[in-house]
């Protein structure tokens, strides 16, 4: 069990990661709500997924 | 600057999206730079010349080895046959005012019989990170004759950072009660805590297995309450400790500060004050001190707030009858006055306990309350620079 509570654990910084990701990509690359207001909120979004990746909040 | 896409048409470099992505960068650094301070900080106090064994949680859970929840233990043992105290702090690292009160104990104990064990910092992790949504400041500090000593302001419960997701529901173990999610983290609400659960759950099940591995005969566990909460200023026991906890708080109210005491309720489970004294034969008690600062009423969140006590708006809630301690803006609840609590709360308790079970008896001194109330607690500190470096020890 304090394995798998490791892999859970993991997994879900992978997944920060990958919605980090996800939200870099389309600040630059999406097709919908192409306005700057989105832009500045897409940039803001990433913050803090970048910080959880990093293991720092 | 421009270039052909698939289509032939011409883009854009996009500028303000890099200038967008730049600044939120930016902002990453500065407010990631301050999670990581407070994240790494480290605590620094000198050690009583009584100092005998260092341990770590982990010796009694080999699996919290490595991990942000594995946290010193120091030992006083007077080498003369006597009882075991253990005395934790911080299992809630907003309430710090119970890890000040740990480093003036451990820096001024003397041990005469018995051993005493001293858990600075019970959930390590939680102090770690600040409460999430509370605009809390990271740290207090505390004037001493040789600079300030700077501490640690953490969270309610283990740092997300370390264990995380929390679940929709805690099913606490091994009663099967639902408790809210978020006490999946809070050490207060896991024990007895199980060998292979989450990181929180290992962390409550060691601290099981210290005292009974080590046969403490009285496990105090240290607190701050809010004074709109009704246990505030008060022990709260275990039956079997109820009469040395109810004694103890007549002679506090009789001879220095208001003292309750209250039973700790059978059909609450994973709080020490209940499960350290049903899963071993420990006599246990939980102390709270009135921490206006944790209060929901209170204005901005300063760390004046947190080391004098003092608000308006909580003042205001008195005046209406409110909050369960008297209150005033006057005196507040200055950090000497919480720690002062806890110290001779302590020491009667285990006076008591001396009294009651005299096979038990442990003889130890440290700062009381009427010390602080004529000192302040940065009195009782030593400079780290002058001291002997085996004393010297980082948190």
């Amino acid at each position: 069990m304090v394995f798998l509570e490791q892999v859970i654990h993991i997994i879900y910084f992978i997944f920060a990661a990958f919605i980090g990701f996800f939200l870099l990509r389309n600040l630059f690359k999406r097709t919908s709500r192409t306005g700057r207001v989105y832009d500045i909120v897409y940039a803001y979004c990433i913050i803090p997924f970048l910080l959880r990746v990093l293991g720092i909040k | 600057m421009k270039k052909n896409n698939s289509m032939g048409e011409k883009q854009s470099f996009p500028y303000f999206k890099v200038i967008c992505l730049v600044i939120a960068l930016i902002f990453a650094f500065f407010g990631g730079r301050e999670f990581y301070e407070l994240r790494h900080f480290k605590e620094t106090f000198v050690s009583a010349p009584g100092l005998t064994e260092v341990k770590m949680l982990s010796d009694y859970l080999s699996s919290l080895k490595g991990t942000w929840m594995d946290t010193p233990i120091f030992v006083y043992d007077s080498g003369v046959p006597g009882g075991n105290i253990l005395y934790m702090a911080n299992v809630h690292p907003y309430e710090p005012a119970t890890s000040l009160s740990a480093y003036i104990l451990m820096e001024n104990i003397n041990v005469t019989k018995g051993k005493v064990f001293v858990i600075p910092q019970g959930n390590r992790s939680g102090s770690t990170t600040g409460m999430l949504g509370n605009a809390y400041p990271k740290f207090f500090h505390v004037p001493t004759s040789f600079g300030e000593k700077t501490l640690r302001i953490g969270d309610r419960g283990t740092n997300p950072l370390d264990q995380w997701p929390d679940p929709f529901t805690f099913v606490h173990y091994p009663s099967r009660q639902n408790l809210a999610y978020q006490d999946i983290r809070n050490m207060n609400r896991t024990y007895p805590g199980r060998e292979n659960g989450t990181l929180t759950e290992r962390a409550s099940y060691a601290i099981m297995e210290l005292i009974r591995k080590e046969n403490i005969d009285l496990s105090i566990d240290v607190h701050e309450a809010s004074i709109m909460y009704p246990v505030v200023a008060t022990y709260v026991a275990h039956e079997r400790s109820f009469d040395i906890a109810m004694m103890a708080a007549m002679m506090l109210t009789a001879t220095s500060f208001d003292m309750k005491c209250e039973s700790s309720p059978k059909g609450l489970r994973g709080l020490s004050h209940r499960e350290w004294g049903d899963f071993s034969d420990t006599l246990a008690v939980l102390m709270e001190t009135p921490e206006p600062f944790i209060d929901r009423v209170v204005g901005p969140m300063t760390e004046e707030l947190f080391t004098e006590g003092k608000d308006e708006f909580l003042a205001t809630a008195a005046e209406h009858g409110l909050t369960y301690v008297p209150y005033d803006l006057e005196f507040g609840s200055p950090l000497w006055y919480r720690c002062g609590r806890h110290l001779s709360g302590a020491l009667e308790v285990i006076n008591q306990m001396n009294q009651f079970y005299p096979e038990k008896e442990v003889i130890v001194e440290w700062p009381t309350y009427e010390d602080l109330k004529e000192h302040d607690c940065g009195y009782f500190f030593h400079d780290p620079d002058k001291a002997d470096p085996n004393f010297v020890f980082e948190i």
